[in-house]
């Protein structure tokens, strides 16, 4: 019984130090944002790793959720002759969910544990104190460009998650199913509005920023050597995953309320 | 040729640029886009709106033309029922004759309803901003229903009168005594067909 209580309270700590870490990071990050020298060859840089380096994989994966949703919603809709509405399913869920979603899970993985091992094996190494002996805050020099970064792409990696996931429920419904192609078209965008667009690329640029602050903290507090760099990836990853998909029910919960 | 930093802020903003085009493509052609696009707005008058919603379609020729801006009560002084106003837009290269047909239809799966306007043919007398047409009211469920009831219950009564062997159709169908007759008839005849050919007895008198 007392384990189950140690357990609990190691628990709801270690959640706290995270909250206060990521909150004090956060403001910090802010902060710096503003004070000049700003350098925007480290932001360009930080633009392609995070950006376009991704689009691949992004694009891949797209393109086979839109072919997926497609298939998988035909199924059903076939019985009601309804093929028609396929496009309307697919355009909502990639736009409103599964876009910002799935990009999100896709840099994280990519991007954000790239970011945790690269800080995490300077700060065994000791490049980070380096840094501040040099006068220059590593929050500015590291953590700024990286929050710019994701902040800018993940958006519109999501927009082109969007219109390649479109794109494969497209190729399945007009090659496959026979839908025309202009009736398509008319039925995924008469079925979009804006609201559904900004609120899932509102959702895209709070996952970028989640991205970016876990996994410069989890960099920023490794310990010990190659294990511990390891060791703070796996976590960053999983904090990623779990901060996302939280805070995704969260925002689809809040906007159903506020725009209903 | 660029190199190093140039080449990589070029990728970078052709990367973004593709974005903001992606970005372009959808708004410009998602629904609320084209609800944007100008109009002139005309009301409908019905006593009965059938369930109609704000957005639905208002189409002319069964063309759509445009939507539904507003539903609201409106009453006049003479009459103290309130009416229901539907304010809708109508695209402006779109001209309503004032003697045109105005209804709430339904349409599709899930039985969307919408404003079906049936073009007039008095073309020199054109519907203008602001003015108003009066509708057609949809019959409503319940008086389908109403009047479903008394016509079988007019069904049923005359059944029942059958059933009893009462009128015409009772008798013809459970009386036997037309049957009977009839069988000694062909008989008769089929024994003496010439009777068939004396039409009466007067005849031969007058000859």
């Amino acid at each position: 019984m007392k384990k189950l209580f140690l357990i609990l309270g190691k628990r709801v700590l270690a959640l706290l130090y995270l909250l206060g870490g990521l909150s004090y990071l956060a403001s910090q990050t802010f902060y710096w944002l503003f004070i000049p020298p700003f350098k925007k060859e480290r932001i360009f840089e930080q633009c392609k790793k995070a950006g376009m380096d991704s689009l691949p994989i992004v694009s891949l994966i797209a393109f086979f959720i839109g072919v997926i949703m497609a298939l998988q919603t035909a199924y059903q809709m076939q019985r009601l002759g309804a093929e028609m509405y396929i496009g309307s399913i697919v355009a909502l869920s990639m736009v409103r969910e599964l876009g910002p979603v799935i990009t999100a899970l896709i840099v994280a993985g990519r991007v954000g544990a790239s970011i945790t091992a690269e800080i995490g094996s300077m700060q065994v190494t000791e490049q980070v104190d380096a840094l501040q002996t040099l006068a220059t805050s590593p929050i500015k020099y590291l953590v700024v460009p990286r929050l710019l970064a994701l902040s800018i792409m993940e958006p519109l990696l999501t927009l082109y998650a969007n219109i390649i996931g479109i794109f494969g429920g497209y190729l399945i419904c007009v090659y496959r199913l026979g839908v025309s192609s202009g009736m398509y078209r008319y039925i995924t965008f008469s079925a979009l509005l804006y609201k559904d667009l900004f609120t899932g690329l509102f959702k895209a640029l709070f996952f970028g920023m989640i991205i970016a602050f876990v996994s410069c903290y989890e960099g920023f507090k490794v310990e010990g050597g190659a294990e511990g760099v390891g060791k703070a990836t796996a976590q960053a990853v999983v904090t990623m995953f779990i901060l996302i998909i939280a805070f995704d029910c969260l925002f689809t919960a809040l906007f159903y309320f506020i725009f209903p | 040729m660029i190199f190093g930093q140039s080449k990589l802020e070029l990728k970078v903003g052709i990367f973004v640029f593709m974005g903001l085009v992606i970005l372009t493509i959808f708004i410009l052609s998602m629904k609320d886009f084209k609800s944007i696009t100008a109009g002139y707005e005309v009301n409908f008058i019905f006593n009965f709106a059938n369930g109609v919603k704000i957005g639905a379609p208002v189409r002319f020729a069964g063309v759509d033309v445009g939507e539904i801006k507003e539903i609201n009560f409106v009453t006049t002084a003479d009459d103290p029922k309130p009416k229901v106003r539907i304010v809708g837009s109508v695209k402006k290269n779109i001209t309503v004759p004032v003697d045109s047909t105005v209804w709430v239809n339904t349409l599709g799966l899930l039985g969307e309803k919408y404003i079906e306007i049936m073009p007039g043919k008095d073309y020199s007398n054109i519907l203008l901003a602001k003015q108003t047409l009066v509708g057609v009211d949809p019959i409503p469920m319940q008086e389908v229903s109403v009047l479903a009831r008394d016509i079988a219950k007019h069904l049923d009564e005359s059944f029942l009168r059958i059933i009893n062997k009462e009128g015409t159709v009772g008798k013809l169908l459970y009386d036997d005594a037309i049957y009977k007759e009839l069988e000694a008839l062909i008989t008769d005849v089929r024994k003496h067909p010439w009777k068939l050919f004396i039409k009466t007895k007067e005849k031969p008198e007058k000859k």
